[in-house]
């Protein structure tokens, strides 16, 4: 299979770094190579010393997506969970990537204020903060994203389930192998064979 | 034209080359009779037991169930006697198109049976009976979209048809339309190699109105003769794109059932019998055999695999290993004399160390019981009478499956696992 660049975008906390994490086995188990650039992770050393400036932030995100593409000429599929705010910036790294899939992770700001794990809705909402994406920095959602999930109303199982499917159908990766007869087949294979006499 | 070398095969489920040759000769299946003219018909054994899933994973294989691990559409769990239902995934030797791919070749595989949940073939595989969920049915995934578009279903409601007559006609045309215009579609989209599909509707047909296609003065026989004649323009209609498209078509173009079929004289619960002659007692309440006791020596599963209640291999089996191959002598001897009036109901009785081997074959029926035309055997494990009937009236026979072949293919006892190999061979693999 060919590499390619799974660039999550969306706001902090929608669930980039889950979701990259959670379809990592799932790719690994098809014999893919993977590798994740975590915004966070990126940051202590990619771009250290980078700082929340606009100019800043484009230069960790275009790092981000030159290493990518990197990756994913070479037959990894790269995941990147950066917010990667800006529209054209992500747009520019799509142009120099081979194949570069855009993944939405739409969420409300109030569901995320919500959610707020590391309480930095509520520093950036009392002015903390500043410069925080979605309270007192843009955020450009993607308009033509390949793929969106909407966290706050899908599971993670059904985010991920739409992500690896899309991927499926999109010929990026190889169909899994599902062998499982769930009980709900059953009932209906019983009834079938039952009707031509077999049970 | 095509400058590849391409193979068609076209599945006739459940057709017995008897009715095939009379459908042929009284111009029903004109095309058919053509393709008969032009190539090579003969009779064909199915694998032994003679059902679908079993004969047509030794197709698919090319080996037979002691290796491919398919027995029945039932399987028992050993700890809870609870039925279990083999699946594609269980089948874990190469199939035909495995092969192929392996040479570089695709293969578009539509509606074959005993290929679900799906699995990735070098093509398109489209399973068969009993797939349940198309989503799991088709492989790759993309082509999913458009099957569902098309509508496309992969047998009729049999539920429903069973005691729906009206119905059961209404929907064989309809799968059978739609089964044409998905194949059309991965014709023209897939740059194949080898592309095969089975009609499965025949076989539903004969199990419910068997009766109606053999006797002329039946109410249903006019609309089973029309259904034979929408299959017959089915295959002509395969025959003409495939001949169109390439040369030397007859070279390559092969068709078979898997099975063939007959009337029914009586069903005959095996495991009633096994009950009345003491070596099988189930308590009630339990599903399926999961009430069995201790005590019994032997079961069945359908249609007439006999299994010894073995201790170490069954959790409340108590028949010694070594006690085993009395048991079977003893129990083979006593059906071999099973008479309904006077009439025979065996034929064989297949001691499966003899019928089956490879590294399935332990997971396996003991006994394989082989009935007389008529005699169609079952396994309830509920059943109080040996003898009855239902208002099925078609049954599955073992050896009168037909092989229609580009070449005449010598031998006396050719069973439908040795098709692979004339297929693959075709590829000058």
């Amino acid at each position: 299979m060919k590499g390619f660049t799974l660039w999550f975008t969306g706001l902090s906390g929608s669930g980039k770094s889950t979701l990259s994490q959670a379809i990592e086995p799932v790719l690994l188990e098809r014999a893919l190579k993977v590798e994740i650039l975590d915004g966070d992770v990126v940051r202590t050393n990619l771009s250290k010393g980078l700082g929340f400036s606009k100019e800043d932030r484009d230069t960790n995100v275009r790092r981000i997506g030159f290493v990518a593409n990197m990756l994913s000429r070479n037959g990894v599929v790269a995941m990147t969970a950066a917010i990667s705010p800006y529209k054209e910036i992500r747009d520019e790294i799509r142009a120099h990537t081979e194949t570069f899939v855009e993944v939405y992770t739409e969420c409300s700001i109030e569901e995320l204020t919500r959610r707020d794990p590391k309480g930095l809705y509520k520093k950036a909402l009392s002015g903390e903060i500043k410069n925080f994406t979605g309270i007192s920095d843009p955020y450009e959602a993607p308009e033509n994203a390949e793929i969106v999930v909407n966290t706050e109303r899908e599971t993670l199982e059904e985010s991920l389930e739409k992500i690896v499917r899309s991927l499926e159908l999109m010929g990026l990766i190889p169909a899994g192998e599902d062998n499982h007869t769930s009980p709900a087949e059953e009932v209906v294979i019983r009834e079938r064979l039952q009707a031509l006499g077999y049970l | 034209m095509t400058s590849r070398q391409r193979l068609c095969v076209v599945g006739l489920d459940g057709v017995p080359i008897g009715l095939l040759e009379r459908l042929a000769n009284e111009g029903v299946m004109p095309n058919i009779a053509a393709r008969i003219e032009a190539g090579h018909l003969r009779s064909m054994r199915a694998s032994l037991p003679e059902i679908s899933s079993v004969s047509w994973t030794s197709f698919m294989t090319g080996v037979q169930p002691g290796e491919h691990g398919i027995f029945g559409f039932t399987d028992i769990d050993p700890g809870t006697y609870e039925f279990t239902f083999p699946n594609f995934a269980q089948v874990e030797t190469p199939t035909l198109w495995d092969r192929l791919g392996q040479h570089g070749l695709t293969s578009v595989v539509l509606n074959q049976p005993a290929t679900y949940p799906a699995r990735t073939i070098p093509g398109v595989l489209v399973s068969g009976f009993v797939a349940v969920d198309l989503s799991r049915s088709v492989k790759p995934l993309r082509w999913l979209g458009s099957l569902r578009r098309q509508d496309y279903r992969v047998d009729i409601d049999t539920a429903r048809s069973r005691g729906d007559h009206d119905w059961l006609f209404k929907d064989l045309d309809y799968t059978l339309q739609a089964r044409g215009a998905a194949l059309g579609r991965l014709w023209d989209e897939v740059a194949w190699d080898y592309l095969q599909v089975v009609v499965t509707g025949t076989d539903r047909l004969y199990h419910y109105l068997w009766d109606a296609v053999e006797n002329v003065d039946h109410p249903r026989h006019q609309q089973a003769m029309d259904y034979h004649r929408a299959v017959d323009r089915f295959v002509g209609q395969v025959w003409d794109r495939f001949a169109s498209e390439n040369t030397e078509p007859d070279k390559r173009f092969w068709m078979l059932s898997d099975h063939g079929f007959c009337g029914i004289n009586q069903e005959v619960q095996v495991n009633a019998w096994l009950r009345e002659h003491r070596y099988l007692a189930i308590d009630d309440g339990g599903r399926d055999l999961g009430g069995i006791r201790p005590e019994s020596r032997a079961f069945a599963l359908d249609p007439g695999r006999l299994h010894i209640h073995q201790r170490g291999r069954y959790a409340r089996g108590s028949v010694a290993p070594e006690q085993t191959a009395a048991l079977k002598t003893e129990i083979a001897d006593e059906f071999r004399s099973l008479r309904y009036h006077d009439e025979p109901v065996i034929r064989d009785v297949h001691d499966a160390a003899d019928l089956y081997h490879g590294p399935c074959a332990d997971s396996g029926p003991d006994l394989v019981l082989v009935a007389h035309p008529g005699f169609d055997l079952k396994a309830s494990p509920t059943a109080t009478e040996i003898f009855s009937r239902t208002d099925l009236v078609g049954m599955h026979t073992w050896d009168d499956a037909f092989l229609l072949a580009p070449y005449p293919i010598d031998d006396e006892e050719l069973w439908i696992g040795e098709v692979a190999g004339h297929l693959e061979r075709g590829f000058g693999n």
